[in-house]
């Protein structure tokens, strides 16, 4: 599947054999919110991102309307995905149990700081929301971070 | 404005990217491909697959100075001698390509400069030609022996040498932090003149790494490695062993005098941007055609060169 962010002139492709698998691990959390990363790798003129994994925390915290993650004990992961793949840590994705796919306020901070981080090298990263209810996933939005905005691919 | 010396480096280094330069890099790599093929339908059985070496393979290349070479491991038995087989190759090359590049005998490779094209651009390939070590176990051992011209790279009066490329590239395969210093070592000397060869820069960062504790942002590990330049090469038992066989050193490349000049420009270097932030601008200057398109609205964005590792923050919160 490919879908395009205007604002950056940028697409993404994500196999839905892969956004079924994520689907399916956040829904099995309903009614709590969960989450985890993605890894992607961009083409050579860094214009399109193929999403080609996702790794889950080892810890976390869930609620309804929160969800915290860990990325301790998984640099070496993160490290050796970039080595032998060369795929890049690209962005997050988390749920949000019978609710929009509509970030919130604490999900923008969030990338703002992941993006001001000194050991992430990508400018741009993504954010994937998934509404979901108990059996099945309802919608889901990818977002680009872009200057203390998140806009959409369509 | 004080100058961050780290952010200063992360955007020489950005504007130093070979995605920058994407449509010439697919040039040489068009052309390193015709060349491959016809190298593999001229030499049949009496070679095993060339394979591509140089900074591009390495990821050490800088978008003002890179090379695409390819390698040809030629069999035992194929020529008499390594002269013979590195005489066949380039007159073989010389009738292929001699209309439309200049044709040159190197120390130890045959360079093709590909004609100016209609864009202006320059394509030029080394071609290393190498025979295996021992009669059919080049696919397990990877030994070759080149041939080595007018030999002033090693002391010895050696008319070739024997090596491992493929050992030389694995020695330097997912050493992110190094390839950014040996990167920014490589745009000094290109700025700056120096003749100190790329491979001896590439050999010592890398033993700098390992030696000596060389941590923090980049202008620290920088500072680091050309410290450990500084006082490693004047010591007359320093060794830079080739990965590709350990019998070669390459600080012999290096005369004294050529010793203690590094030493000393490595100590001036240090000095002068440690007394004044602003002098790293000229020893390590951004790349003017590529400063602008650092805040282009458009693509994603990588901070610092392609050629780290991107790591999520510890903790995050999600609403």
């Amino acid at each position: 599947m490919k879908i395009k962010n205007h604002t950056r002139k940028v697409e993404l492709n994500i196999d839905e054999n892969l956004l079924e698998d994520i689907a399916s691990i956040g829904i099995k959390h309903y009614p709590n919110e969960f989450g985890g990363f993605l890894i992607g790798e961009y083409s050579n003129n860094f214009k399109n991102l193929n999403i080609t994994d996702f790794i889950l925390p080892n810890s976390y915290k869930g609620s309804p309307y929160l969800f915290e993650r860990s990325a301790l004990g998984l640099e070496e992961k993160f490290e050796n995905i970039f080595k032998e793949k060369g795929n890049y840590y690209i962005g997050e994705w988390h749920t949000h149990p019978s609710s929009s796919t509509k970030f919130s306020k604490t999900d923008l901070d969030a990338m703002i700081n992941i993006a001001n981080c000194e050991t992430v090298t990508i400018k741009n990263p993504i954010l994937l929301i998934l509404s979901v209810s108990k059996t099945t996933l309802n919608h889901y939005t990818f977002y680009i971070y872009d200057d203390k905005k998140l806009t959409p691919y369509e | 404005m004080s100058l961050k010396k780290q952010e200063y480096l992360s955007n020489v280094l950005s504007t130093h990217r070979m995605s920058h330069v994407e449509e010439l890099v697919n040039k040489f790599k068009a052309k390193r491909d015709e060349v491959k093929t016809t190298l593999q339908d001229k030499y049949g059985s009496d070679i095993y697959s060339p394979f591509d070496s140089g900074s591009f393979k390495k990821h050490t290349a800088i978008n003002i100075k890179f090379d695409l070479d390819i390698v040809v491991p030629f069999k035992r038995n194929s020529f008499d001698t390594l002269e013979k087989m590195f005489d066949d190759l380039y007159e073989y090359l010389e009738a292929e390509f001699g209309d439309v590049a200049e044709v040159r005998k190197q120390k130890v490779s045959i360079g093709l400069l590909f004609k100016t094209d209609d864009d202006g651009d320059d394509v030029n390939l080394d071609v290393v030609p190498g025979r295996e070590f021992n009669q059919d176990q080049y696919s397990e051992d990877r030994k070759l022996n080149l041939h080595l011209r007018n030999n002033t790279i090693f002391t010895s009066d050696s008319t070739y040498i024997q090596t491992n490329i493929q050992e030389q590239i694995e020695h330097i395969n997912g050493k992110s932090d190094e390839r950014m210093v040996i990167r920014l070592l490589k745009i000094w000397k290109h700025y700056n003149n120096e003749d100190f060869k790329s491979f001896l820069i590439e050999l010592i960062t890398i033993k700098a790494f390992k030696k000596d504790d060389i941590s923090g942002n980049l202008w620290e590990k920088l500072e680091g490695v050309m410290n450990y330049i500084k006082e490693n090469v004047i010591k007359e038992d320093f060794k830079l062993k080739d990965p590709g066989n350990s019998n070669n050193n390459v600080m012999d490349t290096l005369d004294n005098a050529e010793r203690t000049n590094l030493s000393n420009r490595m100590e001036t270097l240090i000095d002068r941007i440690n007394n004044n932030a602003q002098n790293i601008k000229s020893y390590f200057p951004l790349n003017d055609d590529f400063e602008d398109e650092e805040s282009s609205s458009e693509g994603y964005g990588i901070k610092i060169g392609s050629g780290i590792a991107s790591t999520p923050p510890s903790t995050e919160r999600f609403g």
